[in-house]
């Protein structure tokens, strides 16, 4: 690690690798049935063996990873926006604005996200929203869930920036509270939120896990980690693979960007991906709000 | 003379942290009697606090340290000791008193029973005895209300309060040896005279050895007997305090005593600064450390470094390391 | 130190009444017509408009939102939650028989979380980048990644199926509720384990650390002495967090051991559009999140020293 600290990114990295070029890495159709290969062991054929439907496990556990990255990108690009937004307008705007949606946010993170998102789950199956696929309705009720936190950190970023003397040089010299906001502001927030996000991604994987499992996510047949572990709940007397092969490739993707979380609020993150992402103030100032994510989880 | 009851010799000390590297102490000594005060003297960051408390084990966690040296306490190797054995030293052996008593009282607990706890462990006395032996000592400490005190938490007391009981707890154990680090820096003027007194008058009372470590060239002269005056690690001069407060031969030492606002009568050019800034002690390099800010500097300064030598007739020897200047001004050495 | 207590107490009933009226509107307001859902329970496939008419007229589903909010809170502070669409009993009635099965859980859960992080945490920081820490510190990173659906099945896996120890579903004795508990106490004590590690690691550098070694303590008593103290608060707030999110655990592990608890009825409720039971249910979780963050805050005021006993100006 120490010569090679690029190594901490590698985890990760894999899991979105095989997220996009699952189609190319499947050796079956996911979702086809084989009745004359039910729950077979791994071998030549089926390399991770099959299920109780005779699907092949290799390729549900790759087809996996690109439905659990797909669902994760729209939540969190989606939840990430929302935030930014709500945050900066809250913190840019202040006075009875800010506070009116400083308690928004308060109640949004008075319950965990997983129950706010299961209860929106809850209020998706009513009537008026049958418009809506099951996956679009676990999109939507996890990015309802999860948009407060990263408000919560853009309107702080916001409140403590304004403070800074150069913002009052530039207002002065006559700039517009739009050229101030994208061309000063913005980047902080950014810088700080996106880095957080990196950290979250796991929390999120698990979340999209955890939904399909109790059955209030992603439908069959689309191959899936958590639906696959409680279907395999029910044969686990015969093959115990079935629950341990999607177990152990959740907890892998969610170690590998816990590992990236901490990298980063131990700053032991290479400086060149860092930099990019962020100077380095900022980045001091990213690992201590991700350092109390990895803390406070 | 008596024997000295506190002594170190040699001292190496190198400090690491995950990104520099430090030699804190390079071949340092002191020793200290009962009975007797020695100041030790020096800039922030000369290693005075290092080279005093680092072979008892009292440096601060997440630095790595690497010793070298002998220290010893009543004849004891220090630093053969097991772990437990140091602890008991460090508990009843020494006393020590630290710089900023906010930050050095443990917020959470009460200061009377850390004192009962700690004369009840070392002085052997019952629980009710050492409840007692406390409030005395806060009371002895100059502390009004000591019963009231007992029970109070540090947030409740005041910077020079806190200090006193930062005193008492010192003393609780009954030590021989008492350790005061910069004691004043952190306290108001008025209240540092105060807390000098206090020091000056259990020394006194008890007939223990004090070590005084501090910049303060005004407690020096209050309270000293000997003074050691240390430069980047090294020993620059050391003496009694008369000698090298009135007759300073290093030019480190002259410089300093110069900073100092009147403290000698015959300084009528006012106070004077010494240029420069201390060495990196994180570079080093061979000949004497102060020879970039020395205006008295030879060229084989940077090439040799310095021994002590003894300069003058006193019963405390007084020994200085400047070859230079002795040989300019023709002081008398005799080792 | 009374007026901040009483400011806590008060801004908790208002994020409470708050946060109910917000689940109220998205919960009965929004998902759809109520009265319909009701007929078609009742009646099948045969519910007419009529019917359905008259449901929404005696539920007083047609008033104004607010006016049925200020209804509902008025009935659910005498204790009266509805009745469940799903089971057609009391909301009471169903409290009543699962509140203490999901208490069970998150009691024994919160004791073991706190035992084994206080123990993991001590024991990293006694070894202080040692062996033992580091092990210490990858089994944290594990716990805190783990799926508690995953610990829940590969405890199943191991100590039913493969060892035969405890029935698979269902708990009878002491030991059966060991799995549970395990499952949903892994997680927070993962992550406690890192703030009671990280923290001792913080303050054994203080000043007054140093002190404690200057008092002659060896360095497991400056630790448990000195150090352990000063992380009371940190380690409360944390737990607090901790001890809410384990709602979520116990949802799972209900599922997954066939319990009948509060979570396990909530997930039914979400998947039989049982939206009087979701109020319920989502009700109750507000009063317990908010109410435990309240006592964690309030015990972290009366653990420090300079909050219980501010000095006198």
């Amino acid at each position: 690690m120490k010569n090679w600290p690029w190594a901490i990114l590698a985890p990760a990295f894999i899991f979105v690798l095989i997220g996009i070029f699952s189609p190319w890495l499947m050796t079956h159709d996911p979702a086809a049935q084989d009745y004359a290969a039910l729950l077979e062991g791994p071998g030549w054929a089926h390399w991770l063996g099959t299920d109780y439907l005779g699907r092949d496990m290799f390729s549900r556990i790759i087809g996996g990873a690109r439905t659990s990255l797909v669902a994760m990108v729209f939540v969190l690009v989606a939840a990430l926006a929302i935030g930014v937004v709500i945050g900066s307008f809250a913190g840019y705007v202040g006075g009875k604005t800010e506070l009116v949606l400083i308690s928004v946010i308060d109640i949004a993170l008075a319950l965990p996200s997983l129950v706010i998102a299961l209860a929106l789950m809850g209020v998706f199956s009513g009537a008026n929203f049958d418009w809506m696929s099951d996956y679009w309705k676990m999109i939507v009720a996890l990015t309802m869930a999860w948009w407060a936190n990263y408000a919560r950190m853009s309107r702080a970023v916001v409140v403590a920036e304004l403070q800074q003397p150069y913002i009052e040089a530039a207002r002065v010299m006559g700039a517009s509270h739009i050229w101030i906001f994208t061309r000063h502001i913005l980047p902080h927030v950014l810088g700080l939120v996106v880095v957080y996000a990196s950290a979250d991604a796991g929390a999120l994987v698990l979340a999209i896990a955890t939904l399909s499992f109790l059955g209030l996510g992603v439908a069959p047949p689309t191959p899936e980690w958590g639906q696959m572990l409680v279907d395999g709940m029910s044969y686990i007397e015969e093959n115990a693979a079935l629950v341990i092969i999607p177990g152990l490739a959740l907890t892998a993707v969610v170690v590998s960007f816990n590992l990236l979380g901490e990298a980063f609020a131990l700053q032991k993150v290479p400086r060149a991906v860092r930099g990019r992402l962020l100077s380095r103030k900022k980045a001091a100032r990213a690992a201590e709000e991700v350092a109390r994510k990895v803390v406070e989880a | 003379m008596t024997a000295p009851i506190y002594q170190v010799e040699g001292l190496v000390i190198d400090l690491y942290t995950p990104t520099v590297s430090v030699r804190a102490v390079d071949g340092a000594g002191f020793h200290v009697a009962p009975g007797e005060t020695l100041a030790i003297v020096g800039e922030s960051g000369s290693g005075k606090t290092v080279m005093t408390l680092g072979p008892l084990g009292l440096l601060p966690e997440g630095v790595a340290v690497d010793l070298r040296g002998t220290a010893r306490a009543d004849g004891k190797d220090i630093l053969a000791m097991s772990p437990a054995e140091l602890s008991r030293l460090r508990g009843g052996f020494f006393g020590v008193i630290f710089q900023d008593p906010m930050s050095a009282l443990n917020p959470m607990l009460k200061i009377g029973p850390q004192l009962a706890e700690q004369a009840r462990r070392f002085a052997g006395l019952s629980a009710a005895e050492a409840c007692k032996e406390a409030v005395s000592l806060l009371a002895r400490s100059g502390i009004p209300d000591p019963e009231d005190r007992y029970d109070r938490y540090p947030h409740e007391l005041s910077g020079g309060m806190l200090q006193r009981a930062m005193i008492a707890l010192a003393l609780a154990a009954r030590p021989r040896v008492l350790i005061a680090d910069e004691p004043t820096t952190a306290l108001d003027a008025t209240v540092q005279a105060q807390i000098l007194a206090l020091i000056r008058q259990i020394q006194k009372e008890d007939g223990i050895a004090v070590i005084l470590i501090t910049h303060d060239i005004g407690a020096v002269s209050v309270l000293a007997d000997r003074v050691a005056v240390l430069y980047a690690g090294q020993v620059a001069e050391e003496g009694s305090a008369i000698d090298v407060l009135t007759a300073p031969v290093h030019p480190y030492t002259r410089g300093l005593l110069a900073s100092v606002p009147d403290f000698r009568s015959d300084s009528a050019s006012g106070t004077k600064e010494i240029p420069g800034i201390p060495p990196n002690q994180a570079q080093l390099e061979a000949g004497c450390r102060f020879a970039d800010r020395c205006d008295r500097v030879q060229p084989q300064c940077n090439t040799r470094r310095p021994r002590l030598q003894t300069v003058g007739m006193g019963v405390v020897p007084h020994r200085v390391a400047c070859p230079v200047v002795i040989a300019a001004e023709g002081i008398v050495t005799h080792d | 130190m009374q007026r901040m207590f009483m400011r806590r107490v008060g801004l908790a009933l208002l994020l409470m009444l708050a946060a109910t009226a917000l689940t109220f509107w998205l919960v009965t307001a929004a998902p759809g017509n109520v009265a319909a859902l009701i007929a078609e329970r009742a009646a099948g496939a045969g519910a007419d408009g009529e019917m359905i008419a008259k449901i929404a007229d005696d539920l007083g589903l047609n008033d104004p939102l607010p006016l049925r909010y200020a209804r509902w809170l008025g009935d659910a502070l005498t204790g009266d939650f509805g009745i469940s669409l799903r089971t057609g009993k009391p909301m009471a009635e169903e409290f009543g028989e699962r509140i203490p099965m999901t208490l069970a859980l998150l009691t024994g859960g919160g004791v073991l979380a706190l035992v084994l992080s206080l123990a993991m945490g001590i024991a990293g920081a006694a070894s202080n980048g040692g062996g033992i820490d580091r092990v210490l510190h990858g089994m944290a990173l594990v716990g805190a990644s783990t799926p508690n659906f995953f610990v829940a099945a590969m405890l199943v896996i191991v100590f039913s199926v493969w060892l035969g120890w405890v029935p698979t579903f269902g708990v009878s004795g002491l030991t059966s509720w060991l799995l549970p508990w395990i499952t949903i106490a892994l997680f927070p004590a993962s992550v406690l384990a890192r703030v009671v590690r990280v923290n001792l690691q913080d303050t054994m550098s203080r000043p007054f650390a140093t002190t404690g070694f200057a008092k002659g303590l060896t360095r497991g008593a400056v630790l448990l002495r000195e150090a352990l103290p000063n992380i009371a608060i940190p380690y409360m707030t944390t737990f607090g967090a901790q001890f809410t999110l384990m709602i979520i655990g116990a949802i799972v592990v209900e599922r997954v051991f066939g319990l009948n608890g509060v979570g396990a009825f909530f997930i039914e409720a979400i998947r039989f559009r049982d939206f009087i039971g979701m109020q319920a249910t989502l009700t109750l979780f507000v009063v317990f999140f908010v109410s435990i963050n309240l006592i964690v805050d309030l015990l972290a005021m009366l653990a420090d020293p300079r909050l219980r006993r501010p000095r006198k100006a």
